[in-house]
């Protein structure tokens, strides 16, 4: 038996990976996005500095502050969802977040660095109360992740109102309001701590084993248990993330604005982060997961909003039209349509075998 | 002001199952007590409300849970919806029927779909009077009155201070409320019937009545056009304030380089108003209450009340205006 | 007996997948009325062959020919509107419909109302007398009877459509003696009728049995086609393996060493047990002895083994690990105090399926160390060139989802997977039902060298000439009981264990 045979990368073989990479296709449509924005205005994709700021501004760079809270409730939903679990209380997490640190800086009244950093940690704190006692439920005491994560998803919320007494709150501080609407060597805050939390994460689920332990426990959790992992500490763990995760959005969009809005922020926001995950060609029955996928889910979504808006399409059209992208690309990534593709492309190589042999 | 917020469908269905549980749990003890209100000095009131939602909202209903006190006579049971859903609204609405309170205040999350419970109610004798929401088709048989404000009124007046900014022309954009809304509609008809031809409309996006939402799709509007947007017609404050956002993130300055109009008048308007961040506020007026007890009083003792009742509503069109009115606003 | 057209003929078949060439140029041909049995290895290629045939698989070269003329089916529903049927291992029927249903399952009768059930039910009659099985009531329900007649009733439910076709994907798998004689009374009656079968079976006694024709495959690759009666057994087996005959024969020379059941055992359980799985038992296993649990299906021998691994836990019993008192409750405890489980459901609670080799046999290492010191890819790679070499697991790619391997090549990762943690004490539970010849040697051959450098193994199989060859002491269990412990010699086979089993149950 020959030895394990070691692979030389190239850049073909590169090419060849990644169209073997189920988000491929969303990586098209994100192209597409762009190249149907250039069409109105060439100088779409420009970046200039505001005179009147300081500041980069562009559409790019938009989509990247946009795309920055999808992106991490996209990452934690996917840990969710490689343990065939959902989160569904993601968008209520990031109420409760921005509730509780809008509601922390307006009482303290100051605007200082230090009343920023401890609205931050308080919120990331409860979040990570509300993902533990998700883990716990869905684990321990065994109830399913979605009716239990649709519970928190409703208590959530009611929390946030309570936290606010119903009411919009907002509040001034500097140092919070940098987070969302700051620049640093030109790109917006948000996104380089996005990236620079979603390079954490991978680096520990990748360079760890806690991704195989994970994969191990969505594609099978009694052979996993048979192998000796431990799926509690592990469930536990990806709702807690997927919790903090939420909140770190929950600041952002908040600190965007300086406003928490009980009843909207956060609204809907686990679709958003399901169809990211989707996008990204992780499947909803758990296992295999792409946390790139789901940045590149993340990135389609927020340049498809954007999009919208930029070309104007009405707002009543705006459902119908996000739905058609988005249901073409699972299409596309779908297997059966896959083995379509690849059975073609097998027909003209061995066509073209033939030609040569002939 | 946000009036009915999404919501999803399966949050709908698990609340309404919980709703249905705990409010036949509630009503099934006070249920034999009958509906005999005749020779009692308490008025009860059951309130079927929209509940936390903004900041209109919120003032409007405490402003009507505060007019329907124990002192002025009534007892007043307040059913918020959970999460805006209309089916929590419905069965709220049904077991105020079944207890036999004496009259239904009514804020509809959703316009469509009344009719079945308002036949109840007018079977069960129980007058309904219908705060704000309107229903649709608007069947006036269904309902002893209804007292709103007038949003077509409001959005009309907005237009006109519009057209006397901007006697040149200009070009503007309209942030609307989710689409479909009566609200919506009627504020968009009042504002479309009297802006004059030379304000151009770019174009008109829902941002859902959110901050967060409107911030971001005025920053892309304001990119798309080059920076060429005189004029905001947002239809609520939240709205307004997000594009406020955007225009000085983008290094413009709101009330020069763009002049934004909201609706509502809450107090974070007001302040923005009187900062010069908004440049035109006109109130929807949250404060009915007495408006409210007064209609509930005629239809009680049978008289003849008014279909259809506006509540006055100002307008607000400086900082000065916003200063002075800032001290006495309660919401 | 054979007419001479071939009903199929396939030639020069290739199919490759990413990385490997699953068929290169084979042949094969389907006479009507005789029995050809497709030989092999596991990842011989016979599966593949059937597929490609039924149209699951597409073919990249090579031409089918179907009564004469070239036809390329797209799926087994169209394979067999065709007339070719097919039957696999796993019975596909509905467990929840009757008997007659079952048979007729989209071909029921239809009258003016809808499906006429009396006419259905007639018609399941008549396709079941065609196989000898008159004496089987369409209405009872299907989870009513054997798992051997349900394998008759799919084998009518293929031929309801008059199939000129027959394949039947070993299955004979579960069947006892009996139960294979009434197979094959059915089989031999189809043959009769003209129908051309395509046979897979492990079992030589079997193949030989019933076939007239034999096809060999090895590695993806056309070995040879003879008729049965031209080849003797030893030649088939080195077909198959390309190994010669004797390092078979030598096999089993370990039998009867009972020199380690002596002094202190290495694992000792008294009482072990646990309610209605298995009656408190006592078991002791000295170091480098294998001790074999013998019985009958669900006679407990799978149960305690669980037990021993902690995969379920036991509610009574006391257990000592090198003279230490211990509690083994979950799979966890067991592996921390060196004991592995290899189980015999290898597709539910074995492999990870859409992992990779590589990723599937370091698991249980890394589960032990915990994810927070993960194994360097060095480290990684040593543990897979280690076991994919020692256990001869093909393909020998680390990084092919182990789903993709056939069931022995399975089964070799997975025993790589146990050993990789440096067991004391390996439970083995049926490590070669299912797979063909020659895994089933080198898995025999590879336990016998584990004892032999001083583990403990719990052997578990419903072969008991295996059980016997490979143990030094023999448990007999039967009805969720221990009834017997037996050191094996010389004179110990089968029929010994066989023979107790039997009085047991007649002395009570």
């Amino acid at each position: 038996m020959s030895a394990p045979v070691s692979r030389q990368p190239s850049a073909v073989q590169f090419v060849t990976r990644l169209f073997h990479q189920p988000y491929v296709w969303a990586i098209v449509a994100l192209i597409l996005l762009l190249v149907i924005n250039l069409t109105k205005n060439p100088g779409y994709l420009g970046v200039s500095v505001n005179p009147a700021t300081g500041n980069l501004s562009g559409n790019v760079i938009d989509i990247l502050r946009a795309s920055a809270p999808i992106m991490m409730i996209a990452v934690g939903m996917t840990l969710v969802i490689a343990t065939r679990g959902i989160d569904l209380s993601v968008g209520s997490v990031m109420a409760v977040a921005g509730a509780v640190s809008m509601e922390f800086m307006n009482n303290a009244g100051t605007g200082s660095f230090g009343t920023a950093a401890i609205a931050v940690i308080l919120a990331l704190g409860i979040s990570a109360v509300l993902g533990t006692l998700n883990g716990i439920l869905v684990s321990i005491v065994g109830l399913q992740p979605f009716i239990t994560t649709l519970v928190m998803m409703l208590a959530g919320r009611g929390l946030a109102k309570v936290i606010t007494s119903g009411q919009n709150t907002s509040a001034t501080n500097e140092s919070f309001r940098w987070l969302a609407n700051g620049t640093v060597l030109g790109f917006p805050v948000v996104f380089v701590i996005a990236v620079v939390i979603v390079a954490v994460l991978a680096a520990l689920v990748r360079r760890t084993a806690l991704g195989l332990m994970i994969e191990s426990i969505g594609i099978n959790p009694k052979a996993a248990r048979m192998a000796g992992i431990r799926p509690v500490g592990i469930l536990i763990s990806v709702y807690i993330v997927s919790a903090v995760l939420a909140g770190v959005a929950g600041i952002f969009s908040t600190a965007s604005v300086m406003t928490v809005e009980v009843a909207k922020t956060g609204m809907t926001a686990e679709m958003d982060a399901i169809l990211a995950v989707v996008i990204g060609g992780t499947s909803l029955a758990g296992g295999k997961f792409s946390l790139t996928g789901s940045i590149i889910g993340a990135l389609l979504i927020a340049t498809l909003d954007k999009t919208i808006v930029y070309m104007s399409i009405p707002s009543s059209a705006t459902p119908a039209f996000k739905a058609i992208v988005i249901v073409v690309i699972c299409l596309l990534q779908s297997p059966r349509v896959r083995a379509l593709f690849n059975q073609r492309k097998a027909t003209t190589t061995s066509t073209r075998k033939e030609a040569v042999s002939a | 002001m946000a009036h009915t917020a999404r919501f999803r469908a399966f949050a709908g269905l698990a609340l309404a199952g919980a709703m249905t549980l705990s409010i036949t749990a509630c009503s099934a003890g006070s249920s034999d007590e009958g509906s005999a209100p005749a020779g009692d000095d308490i008025v009860t009131v059951g309130f079927v409300a929209v509940g936390p939602e903004g900041g209109w909202r919120t003032a409007n209903e405490k402003n009507i849970q505060d007019s329907f006190s124990t002192e002025n006579g009534f007892e007043l049971k307040y059913a918020p919806a959970t999460n805006g859903d209309q089916n929590s609204q419905i069965t709220a609405f049904t077991s105020f029927i079944d207890e036999g309170v004496d009259v239904i205040l009514l804020s509809a999350t959703e316009a469509t779909g009344w009719e079945d419970v308002l036949t109840r109610a007018q079977e069960a004798e129980i007058p309904v009077v219908l705060l704000d929401r309107g229903i649709e088709p608007n069947d006036e048989s269904l309902y002893t009155s209804r007292i709103a404000p007038d949003n077509v009124g409001i959005s009309a007046s907005a237009a006109e201070w519009a057209n006397s900014q901007f006697p040149d022309g200009a070009n503007y954009v309209v942030l609307e409320g989710p689409p479909g809304l009566s609200v919506v509609n009627d504020r968009n008809k009042g504002w479309d019937a009297n802006v004059a031809d030379n304000l151009v409309k770019l174009e008109s996006q829902s941002a859902n009545w959110s901050t967060e939402e409107a911030k971001s799709v005025f920053e892309t509007m304001l990119k798309a056009n080059g920076n060429n947007i005189q004029l905001v017609f947002a239809q609520n404050d939240e709205m307004g304030l997000g594009a406020a956002l955007a225009v000085e993130e983008a290094g413009l300055k709101p009330g020069t380089d763009v002049k934004i109009i909201t609706i509502d008048g809450t107090k974070a308007a007001l302040e923005a108003l009187a900062a010069g961040r908004l440049s035109f506020v006109a109130e929807y007026n949250p404060l009915f209450g007495d408006d409210a007890i007064s209609v509930v009083n005629a239809a009680l003792a049978g008289d003849s009340v008014e279909s259809s009742i506006v509540v006055p509503s100002t307008t607000f069109d400086s900082p000065e205006a916003a200063t002075t009115a800032l001290p006495d606003r309660q919401y | 007996m054979a007419a001479t057209e071939p009903i199929v003929e396939m030639e020069n078949i290739s199919i490759e997948f990413p990385g490997v060439k699953a068929l290169q140029d084979v042949n094969f041909r389907l006479f009507p009325g005789e029995v050809h049995t497709l030989m092999g290895e596991n990842g011989a290629g016979k599966s593949t062959l059937i597929k490609a045939l039924t149209g699951v698989y597409k073919i990249d070269s090579g031409s089918i020919k179907v009564a004469g003329g070239p036809r390329r089916f797209t799926g087994t529903a169209d394979a067999q509107s065709a007339g070719i049927s097919t039957v696999y291992q796993e019975v596909n029927l509905c467990d929840n419909l009757t008997v007659g249903e079952n048979v007729m399952l989209g071909h029921e009768v239809h009258g003016r109302m809808g499906i006429n059930w009396r006419k259905t039910n007639l018609a399941a009659h008549d396709a079941l007398v065609r196989l000898g099985l008159g004496g089987l009531d369409p209405k009872a329900p299907l989870s009513s009877i054997s798992l051997a007649l349900q394998q008759l009733v799919a084998i009518s439910r293929a031929m309801v459509t008059n199939s000129k076709v027959l394949i039947l994907d070993e299955p004979t798998s579960s069947l006892d003696a009996n139960e294979v004689e009434g197979l094959f009374a059915v089989i031999r009656r189809l043959r009769d009728e003209g129908v051309a079968i395509l046979f897979v079976s492990h079992f030589l006694d079997q193949v030989y049995a019933i076939s007239d024709r034999l096809t060999v495959l090895r590695n993806g690759e056309f070995v040879g086609e003879h008729m049965t009666q031209d080849l003797s057994r030893g030649q088939l087996i080195s077909m198959m393996i390309g190994k010669d005959v004797d390092t078979l024969n030598s096999l089993g020379s370990n039998r009867g060493r009972a020199v380690h059941a002596v002094g202190a055992p290495y694992y000792s359980a008294t009482n072990l047990g646990r309610q209605g799985s298995i009656e408190p038992v006592d078991i002791d296993v000295h170091a480098g002895e294998v001790v074999g649990l013998a019985g009958l299906l669900g006679s407990g021998r799978t149960e305690l083994g669980r037990l021993i691994y902690g995969a379920d836990r036991p509610d009574s019993g006391d257990v000592t690990i090198d003279g230490v008192a211990t509690e083994v409750h979950s799979p966890v405890a067991a592996l921390a105090r060196k004991i592995a489980f290899s189980t015999e459901n290898r597709r539910d609670e074995g492999i990870i399926g859409d992992l990779t080799v590589r990723e599937n046999l370091i698991l249980a290492v890394q589960a032990r160390r915990g994810w927070a010191r993960p194994l360097s890819r060095r480290e990684q790679n040593e543990i897979c060139t280690k076991y994919l070499v020692e256990l001869n697991v093909r393909p020998a790619d680390p990084e092919r989802a182990i789903r993709n391997l056939s069931g022995g090549n399975q089964q070799k990762v997975l025993l790589g997977r146990w050993l990789a943690t440096n067991p004391e004490l390996l439970i083995l539970d049926e490590p070669t039902r299912g797979i063909d010849v020659g895994a089933k040697a080198e898995i025999q051959e590879t336990i016998a060298a584990l004892a032999e450098d001083g583990m403990s193994v719990v052997f578990i199989s419903s072969e008991l000439e295996e059980v016997v060859r490979l143990s030094e002491r023999i448990i007999v269990l039967k009805d969720h009981r221990k009834i017997g412990e037996i050191t094996n010699g010389p004179l110990v086979t089968a029929e010994t264990i066989v023979d107790i089993i039997a009085s047991e149950g007649s002395s009570e």
